[in-house]
């Protein structure tokens, strides 16, 4: 069986990629995909404890985890759909009407 | 039975009021016939009451809780009763009087609504048991005063003559609302036990407590309730007022200078008199404001040449009077409120009938200018006779009414002097009597004799007009001699109604009265009042009536500077109006105008601009990007993830 650990270490790769593109990165689908990459590493050290404690609610709320990312996504990109018809960008720094 | 009803004094005029404002436009004759009637209904009760007390020498004593400590109630004792019975009596016959004399105008409703409404406050003013509730009918005269002087508030000069009464007032009852605090302060100071239906600042609770209170606080209390009497009473330097209070109605002058607000002050004075005594200094200060009054209005009196204005300096001058008759009772004690009174009462009557004569002139010739009068008589028979009655009174002519009050302050002055208190008073008073009975009569003779010196009408005045002169003529005249005995003792006895003990009360003023020492005055005192007043009408006989001998510009030229001085009013208008009113109050006003724009108003907006200075600079934090929120959410989040660690390691932060 593969150690827990290199679970937990692959988690945290992604979610500290998913955050440093989150952080940097100015395009719309880039940042969603920075999202679910987020999303999925914590689901992975979900299933990852689930299946090590014995316990099945992780996989169950996993399941749950990937149908709102799923939605989420789904938000995401029509209201992205939206903004590049208004803008002609997604660039997210020349969306600014309602700033100050 | 009476006494019962004692609230209705003051409740049917304001009913009158109300009705009268409400219904009057509707009503012949404004409406006048109810204020008429409240007043006259008001008469009745107060005589009734009068026949109930008097012979047993009872008082009427009625209250009820209002709140805190304070109390709403009916006082009728010697001193407000003879108060109650003239001021109904007199407004009586002067409300009947404007039923003529206001015909036609547009505004009677308005005006019996206001009169009614003037004297339920003078009339609440006085029966009063405590100085509360005494000082809201205080300002209530004023208000009505305000209203009824500015009656013909079309009229600019009325209007400002309004103002200027409302003002000048209002000064002296800043004063005498600081004087009640001051007492009340010091009241509550004593932590006085009450004794059941007993409040403070009730008027008994006042004399009783009058000998705990340290003496200079009294005589705060005395000189700051004195300017509100000096205010209200038209006393130098506040008596600006008065004359200007002409404006009016003639009506409304009657009943200014007679029944109601000019004799507040007196009362009030008179109504505090323990307080006053147990402060020697404040009674002297009132002393010789009044006597200083009567004799400086007097001169100006001399000169005027407005009908209504010579009175209104004779109104001034014979408040002078009363209030010196109240302040030399240094030397003489409660006596000496009697007096006073009874001078009060005396006037009423007489400057009532004065005013309403003149009012009957005015209302037939059209003009206020003696200069354009002269010869009246020959049309206004019952005018002129009713006014030489009221003359002969103000002149203090042997045995009528004013002969007999006048003569007695005189004298009490005299008695004042002899017995070491100063002579001021005594001569201002001698001299003020001359002046009186000179300028009252070059009045009279000015309208009445002679030749007319202009073109106007005549005709005698309706019988609803003359009907209240005759009969104020002869209280004018015959009043005084039947009831002055009786009278200076049963208003001069008032306060012992209350326990009040005059002994003890000069111990703290630290003076004493010799009781029944009266100083034989010489007889050369005794009637030199006589002969000032008969001399002072003879005097006037030879310049201005038909036996004139001499003529007035032998005496003065329109060079006269003194003749000058007098009818520039001692320049008040300037001093007062000009310079302190216009130079000195305006100037502070517009440099408090300054201080408030750039001192006040600027900080505020200054911290306002700084505020919002730095509120725009700090929102820039808010940039509105997701991202950079992120940021600094991860940043803390490691921030404190380091910390947690580090403590958990035990590394002291």
């Amino acid at each position: 069986m593969i150690p827990l650990v290199l679970y937990v270490l692959l988690a945290s790769t992604m979610f500290t990629i998913g955050l440093y593109g989150l952080l940097t990165q100015r395009n719309g689908i880039k940042l969603m995909m920075c999202v679910e990459i987020l999303l999925n590493s914590a689901n992975i050290n979900l299933v990852a404890f689930s299946a090590y404690l014995p316990n099945v609610n992780g996989q169950v709320f996993a399941l749950f985890s990937i149908a709102l990312a799923a939605a989420e996504a789904g938000v995401g990109f029509a209201i992205l759909i939206t903004l590049y018809r208004l803008y002609g960008t997604i660039e997210l720094d020349n969306i600014n009407a309602l700033r100050w | 039975m009476y006494q019962d009803y004692a609230y209705l004094i003051v409740g049917l005029p304001i009913l009158a009021f109300v009705l009268t404002i409400f219904l009057g436009w509707h009503l012949p004759k404004g409406g006048g016939f109810f204020t008429v009637l409240a007043t006259f209904a008001g008469f009745i009760l107060s005589f009734g009451i009068f026949n109930e007390i008097y012979p047993n020498d009872e008082i009427v004593h009625q209250s009820m809780h209002w709140f805190a400590n304070f109390n709403a109630g009916i006082l009728i004792d010697p001193l407000a009763i003879v108060m109650l019975l003239m001021v109904t009596f007199v407004c009586t016959m002067i409300h009947t009087y404007a039923l003529g004399y206001m015909e036609g105008d547009p505004g009677m409703a308005r005006y019996f609504a206001e009169a009614g409404l003037f004297t339920a406050a003078m009339l609440g003013l006085v029966f009063s048991d405590n100085l509360l509730q005494l000082f809201i009918f205080w300002e209530l005269v004023g208000l009505c005063s305000y209203l009824l002087i500015g009656f013909w508030y079309r009229k600019p000069s009325a209007a400002s003559a309004a103002k200027k009464a409302f003002l000048v007032t209002r000064v002296g009852d800043v004063m005498f609302l600081a004087g009640i605090v001051l007492l009340y302060t010091n009241m509550v100071k004593l932590n006085l036990t009450l004794p059941d239906g007993a409040y403070l600042l009730q008027f008994q609770t006042i004399y009783d407590s009058l000998t705990l209170i340290p003496p200079d606080q009294l005589t705060w209390i005395a000189v700051l309730l004195f300017g509100g009497a000096v205010g209200k009473s038209g006393q130098f330097p506040l008596h600006v007022w008065l004359p200007d209070a002409m404006e009016g109605p003639t009506t409304v002058s009657a009943m200014i200078h007679a029944a109601t607000m000019v004799t507040a002050g007196v009362y009030l004075v008179a109504r505090m008199f323990p307080l006053f005594y147990a402060a020697p200094n404040a009674l002297m200060v009132v002393a010789y404001v009044g006597a200083f009054t009567a004799l400086f209005a007097a001169t100006m009196g001399l000169v005027m040449f407005d009908i209504k204005r010579v009175l209104a300096y004779s109104t001034v001058s014979q408040l002078g009077y009363m209030m010196a008759g109240l302040g030399i009772g240094a030397a003489m004690g409660a006596f000496s409120v009697g007096v006073s009174m009874f001078h009060l009462i005396g006037h009423s009557f007489f400057k009532a009938l004065l005013f309403l004569c003149a009012g009957s002139v005015i209302h037939a010739v059209g003009t206020n200018d003696l200069r354009e009068m002269g010869g009246v008589l020959k049309h206004m028979k019952w005018t002129g006779l009713t006014m030489l009655a009221g003359s002969l009174t103000l002149a203090g002519f042997p045995y009528t009414t004013g002969f007999f009050s006048k003569d007695e302050i005189i004298v009490t002055a005299y008695e004042h002097g002899a017995m070491g208190f100063g002579w001021l008073p005594y001569i201002f008073a001698i001299g003020a009597a001359l002046l009186t009975a000179i300028y009252t009569f070059r009045l009279w003779f000015l309208v009445f004799d002679g030749e007319p010196r202009s073109d106007y009408h005549k005709h005698e005045s309706p019988w609803i007009m003359l009907g209240p002169l005759v009969i104020l003529a002869i209280f004018a005249l015959f009043m005084g001699m039947p009831s002055q005995e009786g009278f200076y003792h049963y208003v001069g006895n008032n306060f012992d109604h209350f326990g009040v003990d005059f002994e003890e009360l000069a111990v703290i003023g630290g003076h004493h009265v010799e009781h029944g020492a009266h100083i034989s005055e010489p007889f050369i005192i005794k009637i030199l009042p006589i002969i000032i007043g008969v001399g002072g009408i003879i005097v006037a006989a030879l310049f201005y009536s038909r036996w004139k001998r001499f003529d007035p510009g032998m005496v003065t030229s329109e060079r006269d500077p003194l003749r000058k001085i007098l009818l520039k009013r001692y320049y008040q208008n300037e001093i007062y109006t000009l310079w302190f009113a216009e130079k000195v109050v305006y100037g502070i006003a517009l440099l408090s105008n300054m201080i408030d724009l750039k001192i006040i108003d600027g900080t505020v907006n200054k911290i306002s601009a700084i505020s919002v200075g730095f509120g725009g600079t700090l929102r820039k934090l808010q940039t509105g990007v997701i991202q950079n929120y992120l940021t600094a959410i991860v940043l803390g989040l490691a921030v404190l993830l380091i910390l947690i660690e580090l403590a958990s390691l035990g590394v002291a932060i």
